[in-house]
């Protein structure tokens, strides 16, 4: 179906002010969200109460408001501006909760705005533990049990309940980046967590659900039309097992420890979901699943832009929100065209030649006094990607690109922590697990005991392994270094740091580097994994020798 | 052939370097597009819409380091230069390495950049121009740091230099604290020289200006509301200053186009100043883009990147039609206020000062002072309280000053609240005032009363007691987990009487960003 003719004015919430669990992500989706109405001659009235951001620019949008972003305020825009559709879903949770509010109030009746793309009933549906639950168990897809809890009485209750299946994981309902939660072990953590969740929920509603530790997450980006037509981006591995907020996680796209079957197995179940919640734009799907059997269940569905459809973006180099902007005036995934190919259609499924690697940025280095533990209750400010051909190298430059001080998996503190510290930090999550890991397999600790404690898959233990033997090796060789120089680079290491492990002068690493010919050639996201001939401009580095960027 | 010009990101969003550099980046990337020539932008954050594929001509997601983006120069070899300007101490850093390497930095030279950030060469920069700057030194050792804190006298401002965010500065009012500090500061940047600087409790005052070598352009001054002691990133601004007499504004314009020249800035620069009385000292410069240019090209209409952009690749201002000095004043005033993420943060305190703590801001646009503080302040988040109780619990040194703030909120219908001697000194001026029981005084206690949604609004300053602020955390933590505003600076409590009070008289309108430019 060609876009709706109908539609000449039309109305999106940002995500307003910069907060923990809502970066600027929601900036890059509505800018390109922007740019995406307008090609199709559509006048967009844009209103964001943050000043910082692309889309507030008078280019972006035909009519830019830096107001509040309360049902008032909006209230008065859209009477004056009279858009005939409203899209929500672009906004982050923010843009979400507004415009269910503007429906609720009547507002959007008042003025005939019309909700566009995803309807507001599946989002309730989607958003709803309750009616998501049910929806689930109608479809055979298994959630997790829980059981919603809405006053300090029901907790009680529930608390010395028999069976439960302990430990137990509490989630305030509608709080950005799972606020407020976290995992009970016994009654007493339970009343505590659970009273703050109460308290922190703007509906006094927490979910307590059997608590999947250890189990692997995957999360699957997923988009569909008003024609039924659906498709994968990418599915994304959390190198953190279940326990930590995937928006804390170290993350990998494609996912490296599935088998086929389980790949296979749970992008059924995501398109399965997606098609029954009735979404008409992008998705984000999150799985836990068993390491030891085909068990999964269903944790969570944004159905919405969101980080994760952010990083999915940049990860395959395919527009989601762009994409999601023209379904929801109508388009259909066959109609719209990839603009990094130029020649395939939106509905052509990404395919990647690269591994993609996502680590957080935390806020731990100004905020010394700050529990630094990583759980279902997100902390980081912001993140880093790298593309590799390799996770050990994608690994390595998403480590030298978090200025915190590393310039691979060497931890200045690292030396001095206790082997008694050193467990508890490879059992605890925190910002300093990578290097403690590391740490760890310095001391000599086995692939198995750090799995064991910390429940992560062998094969990233495997990778950072090669990292650690890499650098043993190196240190103290001197000139020596040259005789693994090219594995070293391989592997990802800066010269820097080689130099510093050696213990050469940084210019003696350069100019042996030189003379043997190692520089980096580069690659390019092409979202095909090089099927069609490419127009994107995208390019990351690898020590690889076939270069694709083109000369002028 | 098109020239090739490199533009470096901002990396990860984090406290102190946000989502304003990548809206830099983004518009430098644009305007050299614009301008006929080849932009080429190096980032790693795949949240912003720099690292969006259509944005550049050619995007590198790969780390900010100076071997990685060396490797990049090689490789799109020739290139015209490098812009490091635009993506926040990230880029700033890498300027010295690339410079070594012989790449060329547009805009404002490496030296330049140097220049502002070495404490020694800055300061004899100031004295020849006859600038004040508050008096104070860098030093080494904490010995060294108690003989020029005697000399210039408490309280001091301490910080090392080379820090983002105001890192580890501290305002300390005693020579214990100093040690204290001292002995803490030196393990955050062992190399680099702590600075001791006199603390003057005045205004601040912020620009940001554009030079392209010759002419100097002050788009907008910006006034804190706070007083200096809360980070520049944490206070609420208003443009255009309200409190602000002519003679400081002349001055400022005056420092800053004459630092901008011996500097030999070319593109942004951004100064920041504290006012004793009417006479501006210079307190801090960053060759680069700010924080604040993103609101301030929004609410003076110019387009600062574009212009410090174009600047940047050899254009003049005049040529673009910009005169030297101060650009004409908006009429409608727009507030900028910070916004926190304490509640995903447990163990951080929600006292403003020093150190930056928000994660965001907003912008509050209206026709009036008030309505435009009124706004800001909704759009943050901030619950204000309609009607309800203002809970009092203020430092000693500062219940003079929170007494006529007391005083209007009571007359505007509010109950008063306050610990005991808050109270005591609140009731002794005719207030009537309820005396609430500290934690350790009883079970019914301020805390207590927070919890169970009895106060609308708390006001608490800092005590430089520490048995008196182990209980002010736990009051703050309080107003976190129950979402109740609490303001940390009278200044602040100041400017929410103000639109509290705008608030009770009428309502507030909208208008497009445009429309607040013309309407006057």
């Amino acid at each position: 179906m060609p876009r709706r003719l109908d539609l000449k004015k039309v109305m999106v919430i940002g995500s307003g002010p910069i907060v923990i669990g809502q970066a600027a992500e929601f900036d890059y989706a509505g800018a390109q969200a922007c740019r995406a109405l307008r090609e199709e001659g559509i006048s967009v009235v844009l209103v964001n109460s943050n000043p910082a951001t692309i889309m507030t620019d008078v280019e972006m949008a035909d009519r830019v408001y830096i107001e509040p972003l309360t049902p008032e305020f909006l209230e008065q825009i859209i009477a004056r501006e009279r858009p005939q559709g409203l899209v929500p879903t672009l906004g982050g949770q923010t843009g979400l909760n507004l415009a269910s509010k503007l429906s609720e109030l009547g507002i959007l009746e008042k003025y005939d705005v019309e909700l566009l793309g995803t309807p507001l009933s599946t989002i309730q549906k989607a958003e709803d533990r309750e009616q998501f639950r049910a929806l689930m168990r109608e479809i055979g897809e298994p959630v997790p049990e829980s059981w919603i809890i809405d006053s300090d009485a029901t907790l009680a209750e529930l608390s010395v309940q028999d069976n439960l299946p302990w430990p137990l994981i509490v989630r305030p309902a509608y709080t950005l980046g799972g606020s407020g939660g976290g995992i009970a072990y016994t009654i007493p953590e339970l009343l505590e967590i659970g009273g703050r969740g109460l308290r922190l929920s703007p509906v006094s509603q927490v979910m307590i659900e059997r608590c999947l530790v250890g189990w692997k997450e995957i999360e699957y980006e997923v988009m569909r039309d008003a024609n039924d037509t659906c498709i994968t981006i990418c599915n994304m591995e959390n190198f953190d097992p279940m326990g930590v907020h995937t928006g804390d996680s170290i993350v990998v796209a494609p996912s490296q420890t599935l088998s086929d079957k389980e790949y296979q197995m749970l992008r059924t179940a995501s398109l399965k979901i997606i098609r029954a919640l009735g979404i008409e734009g992008g998705c984000n799907v999150q799985l836990a699943l068993d390491p030891d059997t085909y068990a999964y269940y269903i944790i969570e569905v944004n159905p919405r832009v969101s980080r994760s459809s952010a990083l999915a973006s940049k990860a395959t180099g395919y527009p989601i929100a762009r994409v999601a902007a023209k379904i929801a005036i109508g388009l259909h995934l066959d109609e719209i065209e990839n603009k990094v190919t130029g020649r395939t259609l939106a509905c052509f499924e990404p395919a990647l030649d690269y591994c993609v690697v996502k680590i957080p940025r935390w806020p731990f280095d100004k905020f010394k006094s700050a529990d630094r533990r990583i759980t279902t209750q997100m902390k980081a400010t912001g993140e880093v990607m790298a593309l590799d051909r390799s996770f050990e190298s994608g690994l390595m430059k998403a480590l030298r690109s978090l200025e915190i001080g590393v310039l691979g998996l060497g931890y200045r503190h690292a030396a001095a922590w206790s082997d008694e510290h050193l467990d508890h930090l490879i059992t605890v999550a925190t910002d300093e697990r990578i290097f403690a890991i590391a740490e760890a397999m310095r001391r000599g600790r086995s692939i198995d005991t750090i799995h064991a404690a910390s429940y992560i898959d062998e094969w990233f233990l495997k990778k950072i392994k090669n990292l650690v033997d890499m650098e043993l090796w190196l240190t103290g060789v001197n000139d020596g270094f040259v005789q693994r120089l090219a594995e070293a680079k391989h592997l990802g290491f800066p010269d820097r740091v080689i130099a510093a492990l050696a213990g050469v002068r940084l210019d003696d690493v350069v100019l042996a580097r030189k003379g043997m010919g190692i520089k980096p050639s580069y690659k390019i996201v092409d979202t095909c994994a090089a099927e069609f001939e490419a127009q994107t401009p995208y390019f990351y580095s690898s020590q690889d020798t076939e270069d694709e960027l083109l000369r002028d | 052939m098109k020239k090739k010009i490199i533009v470096l990101g901002s990396g990860p969003i984090r406290i102190g370097q946000g989502i304003e550099f990548d809206y830099c980046s983004v518009h430098c990337v644009w305007a050299i597009r614009e301008a006929g020539h080849e932009a080429i932008i190096i980032n790693n954050n795949p949240e912003t819409v720099s690292t969006d594929f259509d944005t550049s001509d050619r995007l590198y997601f790969e780390p900010l380091t100076a071997e990685d983006v060396l490797n990049i120069i090689e490789r799109e070899d020739p290139i015209e230069g490098v812009v490091v300007q635009f993506g926040g101490q990230t880029a700033i850093n890498l300027a010295r390495s690339l410079d070594d390497a012989g790449v060329r930095i547009l805009g404002s030279s490496a030296d330049s950049i140097d220049l502002a950030e070495d404490r020694h060469q800055f300061e004899a920069l100031l004295r020849k121009l006859d600038i004040p700057k508050p008096e104070g030194r860098a030093v080494t050792t904490a010995e060294a740091a108690v003989t020029v804190a005697n000399e210039i006298g408490y309280p001091c401002l301490v910080r090392p230099s080379y820090v983002l965010g105001g890192r580890a500065m501290e305002i300390v009012y005693t020579e214990d604290e100093l040690v204290n500090y001292m002995t803490y500061a030196v393990d955050v940047s062992p190399k680099a020289p702590i600075l001791v600087d006199r603390y003057i409790v005045g205004r601040e005052l912020e620009v940001d200006c554009i030079s392209d070598g010759v002419t100097c352009l002050l788009p907008g001054i910006m006034e804190h509301i706070e007083r200096a002691g809360v980070h520049s990133g944490d206070s609420m601004a208003v443009y255009p200053p309200q409190n602000v007499s002519e003679i400081t504004k002349q001055k400022v314009v005056d420092y800053a186009v004459r630092i901008a020249k011996e500097m030999k800035v070319v593109g942004l620069m951004n100064i920041q100043f504290v006012c004793d009385g009417d006479e501006p000292y210079v307190i801090e410069v960053n060759p680069r883009s700010s924080r604040t240019v993103p609101y301030l090209s929004k609410i003076t209409g110019i387009p600062m990147v574009k212009v410090a952009t174009r600047c940047i690749m050899g254009e003049a201002l005049a040529d673009m039609g910009f005169p030297e000095g101060l650009y004409p004043e908006q009429k409608n005033p727009a507030v900028k206020a910070p916004v926190f993420s304490f509640q995903k943060l447990v163990g951080v305190d929600n006292a403003l000062g020093p150190e930056m703590k928000s994660t965001g801001e907003v912008l509050g646009q209206d026709v009036t002072y008030p309505g435009a503080l009124y706004k800001a302040m909704v759009g943050a988040g901030l619950r204000l309280p309609i009607t309800g109780t203002v809970l009092f619990t203020v430092a000693n040194s500062d219940k003079e000053e929170a007494l006529p703030i007391a005083r209007e909120f009571a007359a505007m219908g509010y109950a008063l609240q306050a610990t005991s001697g808050t109270a005591a000194y609140f009731a002794s001026n005719d207030l009537h005032v309820e005396t609430v029981a500290k934690i350790t005084e009883s079970e019914d206690n301020l805390v207590t009363r927070i919890h169970s949604g009895q106060v609308g609004l708390v006001i608490n300053t800092l005590s430089k007691d520490k048995r008196i602020e182990e209980e002010g955390q736990l009051i703050r933590r309080a107003t976190v987990e129950r979402s109740v505003p609490c303001m940390t600076s009278l200044d602040t409590a100041a400017a929410l009487l103000l639109a509290l009070k705008a608030r009770a008289e009428g309502t507030f309108g909208v208008m497009t960003v445009d429309e607040y430019l013309t309407t006057k």
